[in-house]
């Protein structure tokens, strides 16, 4: 292994600050969580150090997040200088965009497989992270904020979703929005917030100009900031604390974080870049819905059947549809309440029992994303 | 006498109105007949749900007052549509406004009649199809574009695996060009890493 060396010191791997029992409590935890003395290069990029063990592929699932993001970005600015946010032209704008502009297509699918890619690693980066123990002290704060880049992740999914404004993106948005407004029923008092926030997103009556509007603000300029601040904060935290241990037994060997696992994650992005390139090239996104659901939205026609979310989406789509809607919502209420405070409840749970929980975890994602409809069908006859 | 006269003439006039609304109506129900059965063979063999955009201009089929459907179509289109419904036989041009590309093609390949025919034994059209026409040119024949419930008239829509194998010939040249640099970017970055461990080491 290239620039590999001992680990040769028991240095506890948080590396925590001194705090003084005088403080009050939140300063000290802010404080041990940005350590003033290690805010410099040399401790940031020269020193650090990325522990080399079974899980250490691991580590590279968030750059391969931050890649995809920006592929995201990138062809997502040529999108711009074409695509039209009106109810009028935005389908005939990406009309244009696969028939009349140069590489058009070869960079509207690579967007498409790219987000699609981007939520993968995403989840997968979670799921790996909490696996390893990744928001052990000092790590919460790069825990919590990893969870929000996740949702804003979803969000931007479920805004670009409806930019094509074509029939699926229409009547799914249509179906998005009408179970944040199911949700005020089990709200009592506060049955009118989901109202208000979907009238919010929405804009108008029903999904129109208006909700095409605020969902492309949302999609090209609130989203991104959001994303680039917290990601920014996160990545701030990984470089700060370091990478973390990742196994329960005692790491052997370690490699510089720069350059040996840097350029090794250009060449993991090079190779990922590739089979993007490869899939954008062969494969329309587009050829995984039926034709009928990619025709230009008609507001008079009826909604056309096979209305779903994108796949990302079917893990809690399809228990919305089999189960009954307070169940999900209380069932969803604590996962998120879970994913927030991982760091205090796993607190003392070893790596292995992690690891079992994130593989029953991963096996759920799995056989509802592959076979929900199938299973959603079983359960319905 | 008069007032009887007028009284028979207008028996005449409704008699004669009334065979004009049976006859138009006779003449509509025939014009608006799709043949659905297309449709429910190819969602029955693809398991993919299809609509009459598959051959017609409108996805809502001929009937309507829509684009591309019948009672929409101005004086010009019209007599297109006659001039379509009468090629029974295959070789002739067509261009109705009711059908698209695939269908136009479909009854110039065919002919009228042979279509008609082929309504009571559907899974028999992408036999009888030409196997190189190919409407979209997406590379992918429309025969099977039929059975695999994929859009003939979209290059962006077929089959994921038919249209991988079919892409992958075709930009062979780009997808070798980027592996080949993505090899050499990872051959430089490789002995960069060595190289920059080599100094570490001499330091």
């Amino acid at each position: 292994m290239v620039e590999t060396q001992k680990v040769d010191s028991t240095e506890p791997e948080t590396g925590n600050a001194s705090t003084g029992d005088t403080k009050p409590a939140l300063f000290s935890f802010l404080l041990e969580r940005f350590p003033i003395e290690k805010m410099n290069f040399h401790y940031m990029v020269e020193k650090k150090e990325v522990p080399v063990h079974r899980m250490s592929w691991g580590y590279y699932t968030g750059g391969l997040t931050f890649f995809f993001f920006m592929i995201q970005v990138v062809t997502g600015l040529f999108l711009l200088f074409y695509y039209q946010p009106t109810v009028s032209d935005a389908f005939l704008s990406v009309e244009y965009i696969n028939n009349h502009v140069s590489a058009g297509p070869l960079i509207r699918n690579m967007h498409a497989w790219s987000s699609s890619a981007m939520i993968f690693f995403a989840t997968v980066h979670l799921i790996v992270a909490f696996a390893m123990k990744s928001f052990e002290k000092p790590r919460e704060i790069t825990w919590i904020v990893g969870v929000l880049l996740l949702f804003i992740t979803f969000t931007f999914g479920f805004t670009g979703y409806l930019l094509p404004w074509n029939q699926i993106a229409v009547n799914a948005t249509k179906v998005g929005l009408q179970s944040i407004d199911n949700l005020g029923q089990y709200l009592g008092p506060f049955s009118h917030i989901p109202v208000q926030l979907r009238e919010t997103f929405q804009g108008e009556a029903s999904v129109g100009q208006s909700t095409l509007g605020r969902f492309y603000a949302m999609h090209v300029v609130i989203l991104p900031l959001a994303l680039v601040a917290l990601l920014g904060l996160h990545l701030f935290q990984v470089q700060l604390h370091g990478m973390s241990k990742g196994v329960d037994e005692k790491t052997k060997k370690t490699e510089k974080f720069f350059t040996a696992f840097f350029f090794k994650d250009l060449e993991v992005w090079a190779y990922a870049f590739l089979a993007l390139f490869v899939l954008a090239s062969c494969i329309p996104f587009e050829s995984f819905l039926p034709f009928p659901l990619l025709e230009p939205y008609n507001a008079l026609g009826a909604t056309p059947p096979g209305i779903k979310p994108e796949w990302y989406f079917f893990f809690v789509y399809y228990p919305l549809e089999m189960f009954n809607f307070l169940f999900i919502i209380i069932a969803s209420t604590i996962v998120v309440a879970i994913l927030f405070l991982t760091p205090w409840i796993f607190k003392g749970t070893s790596r292995r029992n992690l690891r079992f929980i994130a593989l029953a975890v991963s096996a759920y994602l799995i056989v509802m994303t592959i076979f929900g409809e199938q299973i959603y069908h079983w359960w319905k006859h | 006498m008069i007032d009887n006269r007028s009284q028979h003439q207008g028996g005449f006039r409704i008699f004669y109105a009334c065979l004009l609304v049976m006859g138009a109506n006779y003449f509509t129900v025939t014009a608006v007949h799709s043949y659905p059965q297309f449709q429910e063979f190819t969602e029955k063999h693809s398991g993919q749900a299809a609509n009459c955009a598959m051959c017609h201009s409108n996805g809502n089929g001929p009937t309507g007052t829509g684009p591309g459907q019948i009672d929409g179509l101005n004086e010009e289109e019209l007599k297109r549509l006659e001039e379509a419904r009468k090629a029974f036989q295959p070789g002739q041009k067509i261009d109705s406004p009711i059908l698209n590309e695939f269908g136009n093609k479909i009854v110039e390949e065919l002919g009228r009649k042979e279509v008609l025919a082929l309504v009571k034994e559907p899974e028999a059209l992408a036999t009888k199809l030409n196997k190189n026409l190919d409407t979209d040119r997406d590379g992918i024949p429309d025969a099977e574009e039929y059975l695999d419930g994929t859009d003939p008239t979209n290059k962006f829509h077929g089959h994921p695996w038919k249209m991988f194998l079919v892409n992958l010939n075709r930009y062979k040249q780009h997808i070798l060009l980027t592996f080949a640099a993505v090899l050499l970017l990872n051959y430089g970055l490789g002995h960069l890493i060595k190289g920059i461990a080599v100094l570490t080491e001499k330091r």
